[in-house]
C-alpha cells in the first residue's frame, strides 16, 4: 500500500503578461482549495525584510517618534535574500536583539534642514548596512519623463529640524504584521465558460440584442456590425454578476446565456510591493507552502509505529 | 492591553507537538487529528486532496475558533487505510503537485521571456 497509488495532480501554467511587479498567468488543472492557498500565502507567509525597530537619536520634527518608526516600517526594502535569512526569534548567532548579519540589517538616517525651503526627509536618505537590502526603488512610470525618482517621503522638515535614527531591520511574514507583506494584490479568478444559444438569440431583433448586451455591467458581448450577430468579446470581463442572465429571463428568453465557471481553471494576477519580483513571489509562495506541509507530517515522533501498524495488521487480519 | 502577542499566530509553544492525533473510540479508522498554529491555508488543501482519495470516506477540517490558533483534521478511512495513512499519503501528494507546478511555473517563465 505504501508508495503506491498517488492521487497527486500536475497543473499546467500559462504566463500572460511578465514584468518586475507584476504576473498574470492561467493555472489548469487543479482546484481552488490550491488556488486559494497560494494566494493566501503570497499575502500573508512569505517572508520580507522590513524595518522592525528604531531607535531615534533627535527628532524634532512635527511628526512624533512613534509615527515616524511606523512609516520606516512601511517602507518595502529589496528582500531577495530573505528566504535564506534567520527570523530573530530563532536566531543562534545572536540572542534575539536582530543586530547580526543572519537575521537583520542596520540603518542610519541623518537629516537636518537648514534652508527655508521645505526639505523631504526620504527613504533615500536611509543608509543600509548591507546593499542588497535597501528600500525599493519605483522606476518612474512612462510618461513622467523628466521627474526624478525621490524615494518614499518619511517626514517634511523646515529651517531648524532634524531627524537622527538608527533602524534594525528584520526577517518577517504579512501574519504578523502587514509591513512584510511583499504582495500589494493577489487576485484569482475562475475561468469563465460562456455559451450563447444562438437559435434563440436569432428570434431577437437588433434593437433586442443591442438591449441586452448593454444590461451587462461590463463589456462581455457586443454586435458584430457585419453580421448583427451577438459574441463575445471579452468572456474575462464578465464578474459573474448574472446581469445577463436576468435581462434574459425578463426579455421572456431563458437560456439565452449560460455561463459556468471552470472548477479547476484560474487567471491569477499578482503585484508585488516590489520587495520581490512578482514571478519569484509565486515561486516563493510553493516553496513556503511545502515547508509547511512538511512540517504538518506525522513523523516517528508524533505516532506510536507500533501501535499503528498493530492496528492496521488486525483490521487486515479481520476483514 | 491584553491582546495575544502577534507571534502567537504562527509559533508553536515549547512543549506542545505540531501535529497530534486521537482515535475514534467507537468507529474504527476514524482519528481527529490537531494542527498547531496551522488555518485554513493548510486546512483547505489537506482536506481536498483527502477527498481525492477513494478510501476516505469522510475528511473536514475545521478551525474551532479564531483565537485559537489550530486546526483540527477529522478524517475516517476503509479498512484498505487507515486515517494516518491517508493523512500522510495526502500531504505527499500535495508535495509532489506543488513541485510539479514550481517546475512548470519556472519552465514557463524561460518560454515566456524567450518568446516576448
Ligand atoms: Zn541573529
Amino acid at each position: 500500500m505504501e508508495g503506491g497509488a498517488s492521487y497527486a495532480r500536475m497543473p499546467r501554467v500559462k504566463i500572460r503578461e511578465l514584468k518586475d511587479d507584476y504576473v498574470k498567468f492561467e493555472l489548469r488543472d487543479t482546484d481552488a482549495s490550491i488556488a486559494n492557498s497560494l494566494r493566501r500565502v503570497m499575502i500573508a507567509e512569505v517572508p520580507t525584510v522590513a524595518i522592525d525597530l528604531v531607535e531615534i537619536e533627535v527628532n524634532s520634527s512635527v511628526l512624533n517618534d512613534e509615527f515616524i518608526a511606523h512609516r520606516l516600517g512601511l517602507i518595502p526594502l529589496t528582500s531577495d535574500r530573505a528566504m535564506a535569512m534567520r527570523f530573530s526569534r530563532d536566531c543562534d548567532a545572536c540572542d534575539g536583539d536582530g543586530q547580526c548579519e543572519f537575521c537583520s540589517v542596520e540603518f542610519h538616517l541623518r537629516v537636518k534642514c537648514m534652508t527655508d525651503e521645505t526639505l523631504d526627509v526620504t527613504s533615500k536618505d536611509l543608509y543600509s548596512s548591507d546593499h542588497t537590502v535597501v528600500p525599493v526603488d519605483f522606476p518612474d512610470p512612462a510618461g513622467m519623463e523628466g521627474s526624478e525618482n525621490r524615494g518614499i517621503i518619511i517626514v517634511k522638515l523646515r529651517r531648524g529640524q532634524e531627524l537622527r535614527l538608527r533602524a534594525i531591520a528584520r526577517k518577517g511574514i504579512g501574519k504578523d504584521h502587514a509591513k512584510w507583506s511583499p504582495a500589494a494584490t493577489v487576485t484569482f479568478m475562475y475561468e469563465p465558460e460562456i455559451h450563447l444559444n444562438e437559435d434563440l438569440m436569432e428570434s431577437l431583433t437588433l434593437e433586442e440584442k443591442k438591449e441586452w448586451v448593454e444590461s451587462s455591467p461590463t463589456r462581455v458581448f457586443d454586435i458584430d456590425s457585419v453580421t448583427q450577430q451577438v459574441v463575445v468579446v471579452d468572456r474575462e470581463a464578465y464578474t459573474y454578476d448574472d446581469e445577463v442572465i436576468k435581462k434574459a429571463e425578463a426579455m421572456g428568453k431563458p437560456g439565452l446565456v449560460e455561463i459556468n465557471a471552470k472548477q479547476d481553471s484560474f487567471i491569477f494576477t499578482v503585484e508585488s510591493t516590489g520587495a520581490i519580483k512578482a514571478s519569484q513571489l509565486l515561486l516563493n509562495a510553493i516553496d513556503v507552502l511545502r515547508q509547511k506541509l512538511d512540517a504538518v507530517r506525522l513523523s516517528d515522533d508524533n505516532v506510536d509505529t507500533t501501535e499503528q501498524f498493530g492496528e492496521l495488521g488486525s483490521h487486515l487480519g479481520g476483514s | 492591553m491584553n491582546a495575544p502577542d502577534r507571534y502567537e499566530r504562527f509559533v508553536v509553544p515549547e512543549g506542545t507537538k505540531k501535529v497530534s492525533y486521537e482515535r475514534d473510540t467507537k468507529i474504527m479508522n476514524a482519528a481527529s487529528f490537531t494542527v498547531e498554529r496551522e488555518d485554513h491555508t493548510i486546512g483547505n488543501i489537506l482536506r481536498m486532496q483527502l477527498h481525492r482519495d477513494p478510501n476516505v470516506l469522510f475528511a473536514g477540517y475545521k478551525l474551532p475558533h479564531p483565537l485559537k490558533y489550530k486546526i483540527i483534521v477529522r478524517i475516517h478511512t476503509t479498512s484498505q487505510s487507515s486515517p494516518m495513512q491517508a493523512y500522510n499519503q495526502a500531504i505527499n501528494d500535495l508535495d509532489r503537485e506543488l513541485d510539479h507546478l514550481k517546475s512548470a511555473f519556472e519552465a514557463e517563465m524561460l518560454k515566456f521571456s524567450r518568446d516576448y
